[in-house]
């Protein structure tokens, strides 16, 4: 649905995107991760034609952006990241004027929409007496208008509450089981990113750091937690047997290469310790994140 | 669907209370010229005027020659205002609100998009110039009987009308009067595509015609009048003239339709490679 070849956007002498190459395949729900400022917006107005790329390819639905960009907006819906409308025309009469710049919607597709996002009742409010949620909802409904295959979501959930942030995820989900769309979320908040894709792609400085599975990103590190009785004496030992290289906080060994939990366990209990739990450590988006912005940044220090 | 865009557009334009600033602006402005012009010594020394020159003043004393009077001055000066009020925003306001990205994530052509817009100003425009005309009218009739209509212009102009022929000039020059309106819009509108805030281009386009209008009336520059925008602007003056000069009407909408040409493909050019962020 997505494919970006080595794009890149630079803005006056700062680059903005260098050399990106991204895929999305239909149906899935990928995540574009990064800090305020790394890039993903940008990459999110090349995709939509609002912001053309230095260089590169920016295909979407089949389409050259650059070409062909109706065709290839044609079943796109899209939401920023905060909900702007024609405030002093009600909700209803917003929808109508947007749908439009797509082709003719008919008045039941709208009511549908409507219904379907729960601003039935509201839609005849003028937008300024609005909730953010409610907002939210209406740009969500706008989105929808098109009748998508692919949805562009940047930052849907800022500023909603954490009530807000709840249903918004829902829906996402519904989006994705019931209609079958094709979801790219960027945002900020890993929590977000965690329970809603099954793929991601890391960007900072415009860079991309990493693009692969969540289940990648919870790969489980060379380090195993440990509770047992005198570790010190454990640790001395595990270390002279090659097992272990380092230890850390009296509960962290890290695992020398060839080394398993079994071989570790089988090692402590035939030495006499009393082993009450051995598990090896899962890394979390978030501490797999930090790390990858740890090395990016190191090696910019170096660059 | 090309109707239903522009409905849209006009639904955005008059969907805002700012829109009608210039509607209201303009009637409370002529009801004031109005009401100095009855009660003060400029209608009895415009009688004089026509008594001086052999015409009966209370032919002449009419709603035609008061509103005239009236809208004369208010198209040299509000009617640009109001104009390129409309103009700057019509593009720069959604810019800076963030409607624009909402509207640019769909398939809909940049220059489609500018296209509906700039005729949303224009029938704008055009709407405001028949208004100014028809309320100039009508707040007429409420001081002046009906009659004929007396156009004069210290060193320039003295013409008088029968009330037929006076109906059918004031209507043909609040026509052009809209030219003048659309013209202001357009160039407002020009600036507006540029990544400016919407203010930026009402002051650029009325800094511009500002200008215009100084060096047309610096008495050295008189030779070069034909040079500059506001001496082609002030079109809708000619069809008051006796007899009317075709050739210079002719040469200033020739000359208008293209920096309206120029104008609005200026602002396609600019706004086509233009980056969208919010």
């Amino acid at each position: 649905m997505i494919e970006l070849r080595q794009v890149t956007k630079v803005f006056g002498g700062r680059t903005a995107v260098h050399a990106l190459d991204l895929a999305v395949a239909r149906g899935e729900i990928f995540g574009l991760l990064g800090h305020n400022g790394a890039g993903k917006s940008t990459t999110i107005g090349m995709l939509l034609g609002q912001v053309w790329p230095t260089s590169g390819s920016v295909q979407v639905c089949g389409h050259d952006i650059s070409l062909q960009r109706a065709k290839a907006l044609h079943r796109v819906g899209a939401i920023f990241e905060t909900p702007i409308f024609y405030d002093y025309l009600c909700g209803r009469r917003n929808l109508e004027i947007l749908s439009t710049y797509t082709g003719i919607t008919p008045a039941r597709r709208i009511d549908e929409v409507i219904e379907w996002v729960g601003l039935a009742g509201r839609e005849r409010a003028a937008v300024r007496t609005y909730s953010h949620g409610m907002r939210a909802r209406l740009a969500l409904a706008q989105a929808l208008l098109p009748g998508p295959e692919l949805l562009i979501l940047d930052e849907p959930t800022n500023g909603l509450d954490p009530e807000g942030i709840h249903e918004m995820r829902g829906t996402i989900r519904r989006l994705h089981v019931e209609l079958g769309l094709t979801i790219l979320l960027s945002s900020h908040l890993l929590s977000e990113v965690e329970q809603l894709c099954s793929r991601i792609a890391v960007v900072h400085q415009g860079r991309k750091v990493f693009d692969g599975t969540l289940a990648e990103t919870r790969r489980t590190e060379s380090w195993i937690d440990v509770e047992l009785d005198r570790f010190d004496d454990a640790a001395k030992g595990l270390m002279a047997a090659g097992w272990i290289t380092a230890v850390e906080g009296g509960c962290r060994m890290a695992l020398a290469p060839g080394a398993t939990v079994p071989v570790v366990t089988r090692w402590l209990v035939e030495n006499r310790f009393e082993v009450s739990g051995i598990a090896r450590e899962q890394q979390t988006l978030e501490t797999f994140y930090l790390s990858l912005v740890k090395a990016a940044r190191a090696d910019d220090a170096r660059n | 669907m090309l109707h239903l865009q522009l409905r849209n557009e006009l639904w955005k334009l008059f969907g805002k209370k700012r829109t009608y600033i210039g509607f209201a602006m303009f009637v409370l402005a002529q009801l004031v010229i109005l009401l100095v012009f009855r009660f003060s010594r400029a209608s009895s020394g415009m009688g004089a005027l026509l008594e001086n020159n052999g015409y009966d003043m209370t032919s002449f004393l009419s709603p035609l020659t008061a509103a005239t009077f009236t809208n004369f001055w208010l198209a040299y000066l509000l009617l640009p205002l109001f104009g390129t009020l409309v103009g700057g925003d019509l593009v720069a306001k959604e810019a800076e609100d963030g409607t624009l990205r909402l509207i640019l994530a769909r398939p809909i052509s940049r220059l489609r998009l500018l296209a509906l817009k700039w005729v949303a100003g224009a029938l704008f425009s055009l709407l405001l110039t028949l208004m100014l005309g028809l309320t100039g009218l009508l707040l007429g009739l409420t001081c002046f009987p009906w009659g004929g209509l007396f156009y004069f212009v210290p060193g320039e102009s003295f013409a008088v009308f029968e009330p037929g022929t006076g109906l059918i000039r004031y209507s043909a020059a609040h026509l052009l009067m809209a030219l003048k309106a659309i013209s202001v819009m357009g160039l407002s509108f020009f600036f507006g595509c540029f990544n400016v805030k919407p203010a930026a281009a009402t002051i650029l386009a009325l800094s511009l015609i500002f200008l215009s209008f100084i060096l047309m009336n610096i008495p050295w520059f008189a030779d070069l009048k034909p040079w500059f925008l506001t001496y082609h602007l002030n079109l809708w003056q000619q069809v008051y003239g006796d007899p009317i000069q075709w050739g210079r009407i002719g040469e200033s909408l020739f000359l208008l339709v293209g920096f309206n040409a120029t104008f609005f493909a200026g602002g396609v050019a600019v706004f086509s490679v233009r980056d969208i962020k919010s």
